[in-house]
């Protein structure tokens, strides 16, 4: 027997005997309060021993004791007769709990407290409700939980899903459903009906019942399992139900911290020093024992300072600063904790934040409204305008900054994109028979959830470009010395205020001389263009619609290698794809897109007596040229520029449908990069720059070729921005 | 280093039982413990060495564990900036707040288990334990 | 060949198990009982195929390739060891 239990025999033993005089001299003279109170000591030391013991059963009678007693504390009358009998019976079992502990040197597994709250609950005593920390009723539920206390922690939603038993003669397999749900946290698998033995299963009814905690919504999982969610049923993990997990040592910190902040609140006490002392070192050392010790050092420099000049400004700021500094870094290498600490982060539904990206944006169109009306001043000459200017460029300052945080709120990992990619590589790859493993790097890297969601199907188009087109079949990788196991790579990183992202594969490269020939084939555009290609824009014919080269079109591509779609998803979150490929090595596609989607600087024009934007990224450059520098080529014009020929199109014109005359006036030109190629654009004005919310369009507008969306302007007015590629199709 | 000086603890508690518990924790995880059964006894302790930690019980006869609090953090510097946890059994906010009125660094409700204890320590010592 | 005997006597899973492999398996393990099972090549199993290795009281060694089932299957096979 351990020590500590020795010691707990002997003390228990004691405050029984003790207890036992309190209460026979109760039961004479009922309305001494000393001995109820000291009768009441005596069981509630006895209780606080069993509990450092962790004797929960003895815990459990002495409680029902104790609240005999605080009822009468409580309401300054004495205890009955009847309660100084049930708190006899309750020493009398106390003290055989205790005779069992020393002959078998442990407290008895077995022991039960049933019989003694029975006791008190027949005399009416009200039982305080159990302080244990509560699970949620459904058994399933609580059981699950119970078994996987980490997992708990972040799961949304547990569910049980039960087969139908013919679910195999189906073709379904329900287990792949699971491990297909993202988020998916834990599982647990047992039986519908008790297992039979072996030689009595059959294999192929489905007796399963497989449980999981899934860290996603309930509506997300009833949406993932689709028409199986019939047979499942889904509950919302609430903060209630978790097991209350040990605290982590960094949750710990921060509570003392905070502490200590509330010990220095000002409280009229003379005697300050003592605390603010106490203060600045259990601050310092806390900081210090989780290795941050530039902080640590500050604290105990203003705790100086504040001691020295009988403030308590310096040090609480200091406390206050630590408190909003870098948490996770600093545990990550203390405590065990994985994931970053709970109590810095809040769940926001995404339509708030959707409301707030919305109110920025139109925050945005007013702050360039106020410009406007400060330009209306400056030339009407108002006194105003200077203050007015003023304002207005700290107004911008600011609702620039309030944009970024804005962006910042709705941006995602990318993980939850690529998730799903692992599994798709492993369906294709078993169904072209061509082994592959895909790589993903970065998946921790952030983008607007915009980006997040639309950037799947592209990938997904690539991704199976790469599999069926690039990784050639076993015996050629065989015989090229490749390893069998193909490796596609996916990766993101962001690159200032882009995030790009790639897909390379080690196939077979892309030969380009197939490319032009496939061009050609099809008449995607002049025979001798293509063979005037480089290498690097003939490689780029492989975004035009309508291409392919394989010579069986799998059903997994579909019509057409799909790069084309590739480029229009991309190029409609306003990113760029690129192609890079090493004959016999391999391809990989690149694609650029903004972080954030929020704003567009656009560059306005006026052409056919309308003032339209176009997009600030597709602009090369703007210049003038008079009409003897436009020459024709063959039905267009075209100048020459820095001895490249550019091909014109007088803007006005292709609005309005009229044929390409009179391009030969003078005109200001916008140089313009459209599909990779330079293109020039004569419009009858250039106006300014802005910043502008694109917002697609809808309505009557929608289906219009050639234009990108439209934005509000700050004078009322919606300006129209084109997509120049479109427009000049 | 400072840090190999070992930090010592004052567990101040009428509960034999818990000093007990305490103690052991403590030593095993290498703090020097010291013990009081009360207030005055406590003060002794603390005129007589100095001390990193002080782990109070509020429950106590003779000296409570806010009056003893309340004493200590009238006295000179550097005795009365000795950090101080303080335990009890209840979790009122009241109690809590008179705590830290009365100069407790933190408040733990009991149970107190020896990991939880170990913890604190450290953290309250700004002993570097891995 | 995702279910096959080594010479050893092991019952090997390898790669994408599915669920004719259900049957191959049981008949396996009910001609050599308490069999060891060997899976580190293996990347999916089919329920089926799970279903016979809990009712079987399978033996499993080494760690399969997949999270899924590393994570997640691998436990829940240990725990059915143990049962009687």
């Amino acid at each position: 027997m351990d020590e500590l239990l020795a010691q707990f025999l002997i003390e228990s033993r004691e405050l029984v005997d003790k207890a036992v005089d309190d209460l026979l001299a109760l039961e004479k003279t009922p309305d001494d309060r000393e001995r109820l109170e000291d009768a009441f000591r005596a069981f509630h030391t006895l209780k606080g021993g069993a509990g450092i013991v962790e004797f929960a059963a003895m815990q459990e009678a002495l409680h029902c004791a104790e609240d005999a007693f605080a009822a009468a504390r409580a309401e300054s009358r004495s205890v009955s007769a009847l309660d100084i009998g049930n708190c006899l019976s309750c020493l009398d079992q106390v003290l055989e709990w205790l005779g069992t502990i020393e002959q078998s040197g442990a407290i008895p597994p077995d022991a039960d407290a049933g019989d003694i709250v029975a006791l008190f609950a027949r005399a009416g005593a009200q039982r305080k409700a159990s302080s244990a920390p509560r699970n949620a009723g459904d058994g399933w539920l609580a059981g699950l939980l119970a078994a996987h206390a980490s997992a708990a922690q972040p799961a949304q939603s547990a569910l049980r899903y039960t087969p139908d038993a013919d679910s195999f003669f189906r073709q379904q397999d329900p287990l792949a459903r699971i491990a297909a749900l993202p988020g998916l946290l834990a599982v647990d698998i047992g039986p519908r009906v008790p297992w039979p033995k072996l030689d009595d299963l059959d294999p192929f009814s489905c007796n399963l019942t497989i449980t999981a905690l899934v860290a996603m919504s309930p509506a997300g999982v009833a949406a993932a399992l689709g028409d199986e969610s019939r047979r499942a049923e889904i509950e919302a993990v609430s903060d209630r139900m978790r097991p209350i997990e040990a605290e982590s040592l960094a949750r710990k910190a921060a509570q003392i911290l905070e502490a200590q902040l509330r010990l220095l609140e000002p409280a009229g006490e003379p005697h300050q020093q003592g605390r603010v002392a106490s203060a600045g070192l259990v601050a310092a050392n806390v900081l210090r024992h989780l290795g941050r010790t530039s902080e640590s050092e500050a604290i105990a420099t203003a705790a100086a300072v504040s001691i020295a000049e009988g403030r308590l400004e310096p040090l609480v700021e200091a406390i206050a600063a630590a408190m909003k500094g870098p948490t996770s870094a600093a545990v990550a290498g203390v405590s065990a904790a994985r994931r970053k600490d709970v109590g810095q982060t809040m769940r926001v539904g995404a339509e708030k934040i959707d409301a707030l990206v919305r109110l920025t944006g139109e925050l945005i169109v007013a702050k360039n409204s106020l410009g406007h009306s400060v330009k209306v001043a400056e030339q009407r000459g108002s006194d105003l305008a200077a203050g007015l200017k003023n304002q207005h460029a700290a107004l911008d300052r600011l609702v620039s900054e309030l944009q970024r945080a804005v962006v910042a709120m709705r941006v995602l990992p990318l993980r939850a994109a690529f998730q799903r990619f692992p599994r798709l590589i492993r369906e294709i790859s078993a169904e072209l028979d061509k082994p592959a493993t895909l790589v993903i790097d970065g998946e921790d890297t952030e983008a607007d959830k915009a980006i997040v969601e639309a950037i799947v199907e592209p990938l997904v188009h690539l991704l199976r470009n790469a599999l069926d087109h690039g990784v050639e079949d076993g015996a050629t990788r065989a015989e090229a010395g490749k390893p069998a196991v193909a490796t596609i790579r996916l990766s993101a990183a962001r690159e200032g205020e882009h995030v790009v992202i790639e897909v390379t594969d080690d196939g077979a490269g892309i030969d380009v001389a197939k490319i032009r020939q496939a061009a050609k084939d099809r008449n995607l555009k002049a025979a001798e263009a293509i063979a005037a290609m480089s290498d690097e824009e003939a490689l780029d014919l492989i975004f035009l619609p309508g291409f392919s080269t394989a010579k069986t079109v799998t059903h997994l591509s579909g019509r057409g290698v799909g790069m084309d779609v590739v480029r229009t998803g991309v190029a409609r979150l306003g990113g760029q794809v690129e192609l890079r490929t090493a004959a016999g090595r391999g391809t990989t596609v690149r694609a650029t897109l903004p972080f954030s989607v929020l704003v567009t600087q656009v560059m306005t024009v006026e052409a056919g007596g309308q003032v339209f934007g176009i997009p600030l990224d597709a602009v090369v450059e703007t210049l003038r040229v008079e009409h003897d520098r436009i020459f024709p080529v063959g039905a267009a014009h075209a100048i020459v520029l820095r001895d490249r020929t550019i091909p014109l199109l007088r803007l006005a014109n292709v609005l309005t449908g009229r044929p390409n005359d009179h391009v030969d006036e003078s005109g200001p030109i916008v140089i313009a990069e459209l599909d990779g190629q330079l293109g020039a654009v004569q419009v009858d004005r250039i106006g300014g720059r802005m910043d502008i919310i694109l917002k697609p369009l809808d309505g009557l507008l929608a289906g219009v070729p050639g234009l990108a969306g439209s934005a509000l302007l700050g004078d009322g007015g919606v300006l129209l921005v084109l997509d120049l590629a479109e427009v000049v199709q | 280093m400072a840090d190999d000086i070992p930090k010592r603890v004052l567990v101040i508690d009428d509960a034999t039982l818990v000093r007990l518990y305490y103690r052991s924790a403590l030593e095993r995880a290498g703090f020097e413990v010291a013990e009081a059964l009360n207030g005055v006894e406590a003060l002794e302790h603390l005129l007589a060495a100095r001390f990193d930690l002080l782990v109070v019980d509020v429950n106590m006869p003779k000296m409570d564990g806010l009056s003893f609090l309340q004493a200590l953090r009238a006295k000179g510097l550097p005795l009365s900036s000795t950090p101080a946890l303080v335990t009890s059994t209840e979790s009122a906010p009241q109690r809590i707040a008179a705590a830290s009125a009365a100069g407790a660094n933190f408040y733990v409700v009991k149970p107190l288990h020896a990991e939880a204890l170990v913890q604190y320590a450290s953290l309250f010592c700004g002993a570097r334990h891995g | 060949m995702t279910v096959r005997v080594s010479e050893g006597g092991a019952i090997e899973l390898s790669g994408r198990c599915g669920v004719e492999d259900a049957e191959v398996l049981q008949r396996h393990l009910l001609a050599a009982p308490g069999s060891t099972i060997e899976w580190k090549g293996c990347e999916l199993l089919h329920a089926a195929v799970v279903q016979v290795l809990l009712v079987g009281g399978a033996r499993v060694r080494g760690e399969p390739r997949t999270a899924f089932l590393r994570d997640h299957i691998a436990p829940i096979i240990a725990r059915s060891m143990k049962q009687p």
